[in-house]
């Protein structure tokens, strides 16, 4: 357990650094989905710190935080982002507010990024 | 039984929104139905305000649908930009979940849908088919007194955009000749 946790910590940080850096360079699509998938990460991290395990899909996931209803909505209020961030121009403004997000679920998972 | 249209339930929601608008197959009558389209259309506030919002009206709009319910945040600047891929399903089949009406009723238009057919290659019986099928027979209705639809013209017919599908698959049965235009009227 503490091996997974261990390695989502850790992905949870590249993922956001790695969005504080396209960001920077405002590439805002690349910035969503990494800020997203270190949201996601942290969240994984929270549902393993709650239930010792870690979900295999997203609707594994969805059903996972259901009990947890302040992330459940962070990650279903971003998702939809996530998913249309192939053919959809994503904005400055959406990645600071999912930057955010993930700095706040971080948090929740008691990690700092 | 599935619900494509939301039921006995008022919205609550805040003085930012301009309207909440129902989009996409579940408001084209016979259209296969896997999920409800919601676009919420905001007055100037942030993004992250817009995005909390939604997520409020996502929860009590669940309670009166049974399919998943994928909401999109819009102020008028990002509704109209090229960017947004539903633009013209908000604007001309968007209905409105406050008023019930049309959602570009807010600008003084009314979506139509003009279908323009040529029977002239037709043998009798199936012009006389096609008549039926738009006037009605021996005291049954036909499509245009069931859907309140109209002749506007020799060849054309006026129906609203919800009756789409039923109009058009009906219609093309009997001719290949069949054009749909879709219009904005005030």
């Amino acid at each position: 357990m503490n091996e997974k946790k261990g390695i989502l910590e850790k992905t949870a940080k590249e993922y956001y650094l790695s969005g504080t850096e396209e960001l920077s360079k405002q590439r805002y699509n690349s910035a969503v989905v990494l800020f997203f998938k270190s949201l996601i990460a942290s969240a994984d991290l929270f549902i393993l710190i709650k239930t010792g395990k870690t979900p295999s899909s997203h609707n594994d996931r969805f059903n996972s935080l259901r009990n947890f209803r302040d992330i459940y909505d962070i990650v279903d209020k971003d998702f939809p982002f996530y998913q249309d961030s192939y053919n959809i121009l994503m904005s400055k403004e959406l990645a600071e507010v999912i930057k955010e997000d993930a700095e706040e679920v971080a948090g929740k998972a008691e990690i700092t990024l | 039984m599935q619900k494509k249209s939301q039921e006995k339930q008022k919205l609550l929601f805040n003085e930012n929104i301009i309207d909440v608008v129902q989009f996409g197959s579940s408001v084209i009558k016979e259209k296969p139905v896997n999920d409800i389209d919601i676009a919420v259309i905001y007055k100037k506030i942030s993004l992250k305000e817009q995005l909390n919002h939604s997520q409020k009206i996502k929860k009590q709009l669940e309670k009166g649908f049974n399919l998943p319910i994928h909401i999109k945040s819009f102020d008028l600047y990002s509704l109209f930009d090229k960017g947004n891929f539903a633009r013209e399903g908000i604007l001309f089949y968007g209905k409105s979940l406050i008023t019930k009406e049309y959602f570009v009723k807010l600008f003084g238009l009314i979506p139509k849908i003009h279908f323009t057919y040529n029977l002239s290659d037709l043998d009798k019986k199936d012009k006389v088919r096609f008549n039926y099928l738009l006037n009605g027979k021996k005291g049954k209705y036909g499509l245009l007194r069931e859907y309140g639809g109209k002749i506007i013209a020799p060849g054309i017919i006026e129906i609203i955009p919800e009756y789409e599908k039923i109009f058009f698959d009906a219609m093309k049965e009997i001719t290949p000749s069949l054009e749909m235009k879709k219009v904005f009227l005030s």
